[in-house]
């Protein structure tokens, strides 16, 4: 196996890519992010992050989405 | 033979157009209203076309069809019980593949749905391009290329609607993974078809969804199928190592990303397209503040300016009335009653077409174009702190014109919770209203520095007051889930016409409370009780708020339109030298109180309206005795450190 460096989603800066592997948020959030194409092994890029602690902005199947803070430190990627 | 009479739905996620189409499907054939019982949002229109008689329902702007919101919930109750004769799902074709996962759910409910491809004529500058027959073929349903704005491919939308209803198919079922097919089956089977509104595939695929609803649906009809249920969405949870909800939601995002992988090209484009530009300027984590800073201000200066020169005007012309009513109708106590009455329409209008009217127009204009939306996101942060999110911007934005308005557009948001907070939190806004008497009193007696002063310091109230009830109220705080649409031209008649009905809401909601209590208070004038009302209040406003006793009377007529008590004091005093009768810190203090006390009556009406009368009564005591401690406190800390405030000197 080769060995994946998972990482939060709120560590990446503009511009990088990466891999959702896991959604660590509750049910009903889970759900909608689900709802809305957000689930594992779905490529992301960061399209930007609102200074200083805000919420970011992610290109995701070809569509942009913001996500609150509180959300994007329950995304765990792996960087591509 | 088809029918005559048609109903329709509109569905589909928010910022795709959908009211675009509505409005130009119904255009003033419309009305809104509240879905019964919910303090939603229903628009209904009619339309007439090629003799046929089409209700046209707008549905809530949705991007699921399970039970995360109560718009979520109705809409799938409405389809599935109210059997329209055909729905249009209306998507945004440049972002396609988000919104056929919110279709597919759409399509599970087994009802005739023709697909309205918006922004059709936005494909070729993105590079995109989409096999529209193909897409038909594979979901098997009507596909129509759609540009709303130019009111493109909307007759065609009716005309491939109307056949759907005759030839009666329905979508092709679009097949899950085998393990979820196989209990989708089981399930199937075990349903007996006595469940309508729902199809038995539907009512399958929700159970392993463990949708709430539909399990309580369910278990009046056949609790055992529950257990069943439970056990197979068990089996599912083993094999695929997450809940059986999201494997379902999992599979569908899956097939949704085939499906577009056959149908859709992008071809990547070198060229940044002046949208592109805009938006990277105005979302910049830098650069967006001071723009939104620029493009609000001139947002309020536009509004304030234009309010204020058609104040002048209505003012002229309504000011030879009241001459003209008594010697008419004579000075007698029904005559002064009905005047009264008058004199609070009179008000009304001058509120509603100089204030209100410009507001909502150019926030809608603000929306329609796609700014909004990052409002939202530059200011996701700071609502937090106030225990709400980005989209609760909107409301406050309202605010600063009219509390009514704000409270009414709390429906933006997504809980119970969150709505009552950002309700709560945007009556303590300054509105038009308050604003004329701090710039009339404290701006224009004490200076400019001041007054923006008071409003630094109600800024710094409402975050104290939000991290509070944040802590207080139960439940979680949402966070920000929110598509940021892209840039585009605003439709000029869909703002007219949301501004319109908007500003028919309004008057609906402030105008018979308004009316009647300023008959009230004139009635109580008349029984000349006023003063009896200020001697009742004086140990509040006189003892504690060090303010002269007349101040009692003014703070009364304050609930009913707040700028009315600058307008009392002048006419009490037959001057508008306030400096003469009032010190400075009595000014501040009068102008705090004025800021913070009861929400004006008719914002009370609309906090009744989407709240219910605890909350609203609840929120207007704790207003105003709030306020009185508050600007008591005040008064105590100014004198204490001796502070004299100055009149600015052209007036000394």
């Amino acid at each position: 196996m080769k060995e994946e460096k998972e990482i939060n989603l709120v560590n990446l800066v503009k511009n990088q890519r990466a891999t959702i592997l896991a959604i660590t948020a509750g049910a009903k959030t889970a759900k909608r992010l689900a709802d809305l194409g957000v689930i594992p092994n779905t490529q992301i890029k960061i399209l930007r992050k609102a200074a200083p602690q805000g919420p970011i902005e992610i290109e995701i199947r070809g569509s942009s989405l913001v996500l609150g803070k509180g959300i994007v430190s329950k995304i765990l990627v792996k960087q591509t | 033979m088809s029918k005559q009479k048609l109903t329709i739905a509109l569905a589909g996620h928010a910022n795709v157009g959908k009211s675009v189409i509505f409005n130009h499907l119904t255009g003033l054939h419309q009305h809104i209203g509240n879905w019964p019982g919910k303090t939603i949002e229903k628009a209904e229109g009619t339309l007439y076309y090629n003799g046929h008689t089409i209700d046209v329902l707008d549905l809530p702007g949705i991007y699921s069809l399970s039970t995360y919101s109560i718009e979520e919930l109705i809409s799938r109750e409405y389809i599935a019980s109210q059997q329209p004769d055909f729905i249009i799902n209306v998507i945004d074709a440049t972002n396609l593949e988000r919104n056929l996962i919110f279709t597919l759910q759409l399509l599970e409910l087994e009802k005739p749905v023709v697909l309205a491809l918006n922004m059709a004529n936005l494909l070729k500058e993105k590079g995109i391009s989409i096999d529209f027959k193909k897409l038909e073929e594979i979901l098997g349903i009507p596909v129509v290329p759609v540009a709303a704005i130019y009111g493109k491919g909307l007759t065609e939308i009716l005309d491939q609607g109307i056949a759907l209803i005759n030839k009666k198919s329905l979508p092709k079922i679009q097949k899950y993974g085998k393990e979820v097919e196989e209990k989708i089956e089981k399930l199937s089977q075990a349903l007996t078809g006595n469940e309508p509104p729902y199809s038995r595939r539907f009512l399958a695929i929700k159970l392993l969804e463990k949708d709430t609803e539909i399990e309580g649906f369910i278990k009046e009809k056949k609790p055992e199928l529950l257990t069943q249920a439970n056990r197979l969405g068990l089996e599912l949870e083993k094999i695929h190592g997450h809940e059986s909800s999201l494997v379902i939601a999992d599979e569908r995002c899956h097939l949704v990303s085939h499906l577009v992988k056959q149908i859709m090209k992008v071809t990547p484009r070198q060229k940044i397209g002046p949208n592109e530009l805009l938006d990277k300027i105005t979302g910049h984590r830098v650069w967006g503040y001071p723009i939104m800073f620029i493009i609000l201000g001139l947002f309020f200066f536009t509004v304030f300016q234009t309010g204020s020169a058609l104040s002048a005007i209505f003012d002229k012309l309504f000011s030879g009335w009241q001459a003209g009513f008594q010697n008419t109708f004579g000075t007698s106590l029904l005559s002064a009653l009905a005047w009264s009455g008058i004199t609070s329409i009179f008000a009304l209008i001058e509120l509603a077409i100089p204030l209100i009217l410009p507001f909502y127009f150019i926030l809608f204009l603000l929306e329609g174009w796609g700014y909004l939306a990052r409002v939202a996101y530059l200011t996701d942060n700071l609502m937090h702190k106030l225990g709400i999110h980005g989209k609760a911007c909107i409301p406050m934005l309202l605010g600063f014109g009219c509390n009514v308005t704000a409270c009414l557009s709390c429906r933006i948001m997504e809980t119970q919770r969150e709505r009552f907070i950002t309700g709560f939190l945007a009556t303590f806004i300054p509105c038009g209203a308050v604003s004329i008497i701090v710039f009339g009193l404290v701006g224009k007696f004490l200076g400019i520095g001041w007054a923006l002063g008071l409003y630094l310091f109600i800024f710094l109230i409402i975050l104290v007051l939000g991290k509070i009830a944040a802590i207080i109220l139960p439940g979680e705080p949402t966070e920000l889930i929110m598509v940021m649409p892209n840039y585009r031209r605003p439709d000029l008649k869909t703002i007219f016409l949301q501004t319109w009905f908007k500003l028919k809401e309004f008057i609906y909601i402030a105008g018979p409370i308004v009316i009647i209590s300023g008959i009230i208070i004139e009635g109580l004038n008349i029984l000349h009780w006023l003063p009896h009302i200020s001697n009742f209040l004086k140990p509040i406003t006189v003892t504690w708020l060090g303010l002269p006793i007349a101040t009692g009377i003014l703070l009364v007529f304050g609930i009913l339109r707040k700028e009315l008590i600058l307008v009392m004091l002048a006419s009490l005093l037959g001057t508008t030298n306030f400096a003469s009768i009032l010190t400075p810190t009595q000014m501040l203090v009068l102008a705090l109180v004025s800021m913070l006390y009861i929400p004006c009556i008719a914002t009370i009406a609309a906090l009744k309206k989407e709240f219910g009368w605890k909350k609203a009564l609840g929120t207007a005591v704790f207003k105003i005795a709030f306020a009185i401690v508050i600007s008591g406190l005040v008064l105590r800390l100014l004198n204490f450190i001796n502070f004299n405030i100055p009149f600015v000197p052209a007036l000394q």
